[in-house]
């Protein structure tokens, strides 16, 4: 069997008359940075929706390797149910919490790993408080491993938007994900944020083991981190390749810059 | 001074337990001639309201649903209390047990057909189970007497039947339990479900909170509140009929979450003074004012206009707000 982590086969979606996923295919493997790049429209983000099951695609087959129950086509799973198998994602506007604080906003990151009852929570009994210890510890880690430790008490709402994409990413960490999935991490952070956005990115694929499948249209950004890009316009695969291929690629150009006229 | 230790320590359920003791003496407080006979009539009112209140916020605070059917399931735990106690002869907890645990079920069968929609729509549908229940309470006579209304007893113990007093502070421990159990639930795993939830739906789906079990839950332990609420006023009034349960008390309820404090276990306490309370205890004895009829609602209604406008969050942070001053004057801006 081959190290493939997620299989897209034909994914299609249409809104009405218009096909915002058409026909897409794409493999990428174990711990593997694998980046979907595309100019404005060009059904990124509907294609990540279809895969983590916020939008039910009309065709095609999402297939992910989740451990020992094997190769699972998603399609057709609630959105809750994706991240027990290993997938999770975060958001392009970031959907924090604000209500709540920094660490507690990685807590519901590990809500699936919770399982005293009600009555055991409603009743601080010694099962529930350890097992809030034991993933308070668990949070704690991840904020300091992102350079967060010290905010971990205060509002997640008052952090500036860099610090809440990390908060968000950190959220992700909290059950060993498989595969973690980012939805534009560069969109709003500038120059500097996005160099360190780069490093973290290659650090939690290396320390936690797990493939990163971003989304991007920031080419620079993507040719940085990613090892192997899929192209997409118009909710059609241009190309699939390394960083360097993509670049040089001539229907991935003209999706970018347009035609060459001459 | 490891007392004082301790107290910190475990805020803020250490002053909740000082807060239960102290309203625990107000019965002495009337045999002491300070307070009226009546004035305890009114404190176990706000007690009462305050427990029902408590699972009011769980919901719109936490979980961020609106329900106009509180005082219809108070209604239900009265008259189901009524009727262990009275028609079957079970002893107080036991049926305050079962009580509890109807009123829970009934949630959830309710929030299974009402949740599928949400905001306004919530609303009106919980609007239509209360007004359903209410013409339930008026033509089931059977069961609820209909207007003639059914009574109960204080509570009894193993043939041991405690008196009005003993019930007051009965009253006042089951709102520092509550008290207990809502601070414990906003900081379960499950209250931030329900903050996540309200915060975000998309977010909270991805983070695998399952959104329909989760506003479930919400529901029927709010229904519970309820519930418990109705039964407790069933053996301290000791008396009820179809009309104590209508929408104006839901809307009272709902006034109370939102002047107090939504999200704060204490400012639910005092938004159920400010809302039950005071207009009874206070604003009566005011020349002219006491006298204008309705002057409750009109008073609930302006201060809602007054706190949404100035103290969105609730009457409580007036206290944070008092704190920072107080840092203000004594260490001139160190705050």
């Amino acid at each position: 069997m081959s190290n493939a982590l997620l299989k897209a086969e034909n994914l299609s979606i249409a809104f009405g008359g218009l096909k915002a996923v058409d026909d897409l295919s794409f493999e990428m493997n174990e711990g593997e940075i694998y980046g979907i790049i595309g100019p404005n429209g060009a059904g990124k983000t509907t294609a990540f929706n279809c895969i983590t099951q916020f939008y039910r695609p009309d065709a095609g087959k999402v297939l992910f390797n989740a451990k020992e129950k094997g190769m699972i086509d998603l399609v057709g799973k609630k959105p809750h149910d994706i991240i027990g198998l290993g997938l999770v994602r975060t958001f392009q506007n970031v959907e924090l919490i604000v209500s709540l604080s920094v660490i507690e906003n990685l807590l519901v990151g590990a809500h699936t790993a919770f399982k005293s009852s009600l009555f055991s929570q409603i009743l601080k009994l010694p099962k529930a408080r350890r097992e809030e210890e034991v993933l308070r510890k668990r949070a704690e880690a991840v904020l300091e491993s992102l350079n967060l430790l010290h905010l971990k008490d205060m509002p997640a709402l008052m952090q500036p938007y860099g610090i809440q994409k990390r908060i968000e990413l950190g959220r992700t960490l909290m059950l060993n994900p498989k595969l973690i999935i980012l939805d534009e991490p560069a969109a709003g952070l500038n120059d500097v944020e996005t160099q360190a956005l780069v490093q973290t990115v290659k650090d939690i694929s290396s320390q936690y083991k797990c493939g990163i499948l971003l989304i991007e249209h920031d080419m620079n950004f993507v040719s940085n981190v990613c090892q192997r890009i899929c192209a997409i316009n118009f909710g059609k695969l241009l190309a699939i390749g390394t960083p360097e291929e993509i670049k040089v690629n001539h229907d991935v150009q003209e999706a970018y810059l347009g035609k060459d006229e001459a | 001074m490891n007392v004082l230790a301790l107290y910190k320590k475990s805020r803020p359920y250490s002053s909740y337990v000082i807060f239960g003791v102290l309203l625990a003496l107000a019965p002495l407080m009337v045999n002491l001639g300070v307070l009226r006979f009546f004035h305890l009539t009114l404190i176990a009112g706000v007690v009462i309201y305050a427990i029902v209140a408590l699972g009011l916020n769980l919901l719109m605070g936490y979980a961020g649903l609106v329900s106009l059917g509180t005082a219809a399931f108070m209604g239900v735990g009265a008259y189901l209390t009524a009727f262990f106690t009275q028609d079957l002869g079970m002893d107080f907890l036991p049926s305050i047990v079962l009580t509890v645990v109807i009123t829970s079920i009934l949630g959830i069968l309710v929030g299974l057909l009402s949740l599928r929609v949400e905001g306004f729509f919530l609303a009106m549908a919980t609007l239509a189970v209360a007004e359903i229940l209410r013409q339930v309470f008026i033509e089931f006579t059977g069961f609820t007497n209909s207007f003639v209304g059914r009574t109960a007893n204080f509570p009894e113990f193993f043939g041991f039947t405690m008196n009005r007093n003993q019930t007051f502070i009965l009253l006042v421990v089951f709102l520092v339990l509550a008290m207990f159990v809502t601070q414990s639930f906003a900081n379960s795993y499950t209250g931030r479900a329900l903050s996540a939830m309200r915060g975000s739906e998309a977010a909270a789906s991805a983070m695998g909170i399952n959104i329909f079990k989760y506003r479930l839950i919400a529901f029927s332990v709010s229904t519970a509140y309820a519930g418990l609420g109705g039964a407790l006023y069933m053996h301290f009034i000791r008396f009820t009929f179809p009309n104590v349960w209508m929408f104006t008390l839901s809307l009272m309820l709902f006034a109370v979450v939102v002047i107090g404090g939504v999200r704060s276990v204490a400012g639910t306490v005092v938004g159920a003074f400010v809302v039950f309370g005071v207009p009874d205890l206070i604003l009566v004895n005011i020349p002219v004012i006491g006298d204008i009829n309705g002057m409750a609602f009109v008073f609930t209604g302006v201060l809602i206009i007054v706190v949404v406008m100035y103290y969105p969050a609730g009457l409580i942070y007036i206290w944070h707000d008092i704190k920072v001053l107080v840092h203000k004057v004594r260490g001139r801006g160190k705050v």
